[in-house]
């Protein structure tokens, strides 16, 4: 992951013109990469908590030791979610460091300061936690690793970007897909991304739902 | 055993009315039986009979249709702490490939408060004490049946479940099996054991179910079933066969 971050921070700010990274949402772009990976790593290693039961079976004798599955769908998302917390903490700081130095490098005027780098850091982290709950519910749901990891990374890192990105098919509501409230936590894009607050508010709800949503299911359904 | 174990006075095992359908097919028709403390009852039927949907659905895996599979009274998946009173062996290789054997089994230890002390036991008990250091992916599909076994025992259960635990084990690892699980029940504990081995079965079991489609088209004492000189495999041919 940290030498994913280090590849996607360094490409974009030696990559981008000059003009463009003298934005102050392109220079949290460039520093937020690093949010972004460590939410596509949480939300992976979530999904692997229950997938990676299913497919090697030890998730049999784990409903054979503990048949109240609520509790062991909610203890996943415990424990993935402090793992996922980690990841964003590690990655948005490689993140802001990297985005930092190389902006400084090429000698661009720096628009951030210590208050973004600490909202950058403190919403990657965030980010990494509740998207780790999310891995865990989709992967409850979906069941089968293979689809379940190529969705999420397929989601992340395309499907979203159409939706809400650049191209942005579905215009305002866009910014109320995960991976935009994701990034709106720890301040990008602030004219067109929701508030930090907010954007965790609508980032915890998802995480929340989808957590329920896979505990129930996999509650209910008969396992092989 | 703690003191808090509870005392299991309800029959190890009933099931009433049991039915299991998926979709069109009735993969459990209307089953009824029960197990007494003390005894080793073997499983027996074709493939695609229903048994292990039968005992999927005794431990909680699989719910039924209609009917009910009780485990010393109770729903299994209503127990408090299942792995104390029951312990289930469905399938060899459920297993992390990646995990030593004794760290699949603290894994599990750990979640019911069970300590590490006891997972040496039980590695002792099947005898892969020295192998249960050893990545499980490195295991031979007998070793893999008796760290399932080690599994099931961790609670020190009053009953066990297991499908096809022959499977694998060489003449002597059945030997191994079959002289635990007469232990196991001499102990008041009792075993249901599914197999299609039925040359097997006959040197282990105390009594017999034969299931066919669904349903049961024989049970009651080995001996019963067997008198006359009739042996367990031709019971199970003219029984089965005749359903068809």
């Amino acid at each position: 992951m940290t030498s994913l971050v280090l590849l996607a921070v360094l490409l974009h700010a030696f990559g981008l013109r000059v003009e463009s990274l003298s934005d102050v949402s392109i220079q949290l772009m460039v520093l937020g990469r690093g949010e972004f990976l460590g939410a596509l790593f949480a939300a992976l290693l979530g999904a692997i908590s229950v997938t990676g039961e299913i497919r090697h079976g030890t998730i049999r004798s784990t409903f054979l030791f503990t048949p109240v599955r609520n509790r062991v769908i909610w203890s996943k998302v415990l424990v993935s979610g402090a793992i996922g917390v980690g990841f964003g903490l590690a990655a948005g700081t490689i993140g802001a460091v990297a985005g930092t130095a190389a902006l400084k490098a090429r000698g661009i005027d720096l628009l951030l300061d210590g208050s973004n780098d600490a909202l950058l850091i403190a919403g990657a982290s965030a980010a990494g936690g509740l998207w780790a709950a999310i891995g865990v519910g989709i992967g409850a749901i979906v069941r089968n690793q293979v689809p379940t990891l190529i969705g999420i990374c397929a989601w992340l890192l395309f499907v979203e970007g159409v939706l809400a990105g650049d191209v942005g098919v579905l215009g305002d509501i866009g910014r109320l897909l995960p991976g935009s409230a994701a990034s709106a936590i720890s301040g990008q894009d602030p004219g067109t991304l929701l508030a930090p607050e907010v954007g965790l508010a609508v980032l915890a709800l998802y995480a929340f739902a989808l957590a329920l949503a896979g505990a129930v299911t996999i509650s209910r359904r008969d396992v092989g | 055993m703690d003191a808090g174990q509870p005392v299991a006075v309800a029959a190890p095992v009933r099931v009433t009315s049991l039915t299991k359908r998926f979709g069109r097919l009735v993969a459990v028709d209307d089953l009824t039986f029960a197990l007494e403390p003390g005894t080793v009852t073997g499983f027996l039927g074709p493939n695609g009979a229903g048994k292990t949907t039968t005992l999927r659905l005794l431990v909680g895996l699989a719910e039924p249709t209609s009917g009910e599979a009780l485990v010393f009274g109770r729903r299994y998946r209503d127990l408090d702490r299942p792995a104390r009173l029951v312990g289930a062996v469905l399938e060899a290789s459920d297993f992390h490939p990646g995990r030593s054997g004794r760290d699949h089994l603290r894994a599990l230890a750990r979640s019911d408060e069970i300590p590490d002390r006891r997972v040496d036991e039980v590695l002792e008990l099947v005898e892969l004490r020295e192998d249960g250091r050893r990545r499980a992916g490195t295991y031979s599909l007998g070793m893999r049946q008796r760290l399932g076994l080690a599994a099931a025992l961790l609670g020190d259960p009053e009953l066990l479940v297991l499908d096809e635990p022959a499977n694998g084990l060489d003449p002597a690892g059945i030997h191994w099996l079959r002289s635990f699980l007469r232990d196991f029940a001499e102990q008041g504990r009792a075993v249901l054991i599914s197999s299609h081995l039925i040359a097997e079965l006959t040197q282990t079991v105390d009594r017999v179910i034969i299931i066919d489609s669904g349903h049961i088209v024989a049970s009651g004492p080995l001996v019963e079933l067997t008198r006359n000189g009739r042996t367990l495999e031709d019971v199970f041919l003219e029984r089965t066969g005749a359903s068809k």
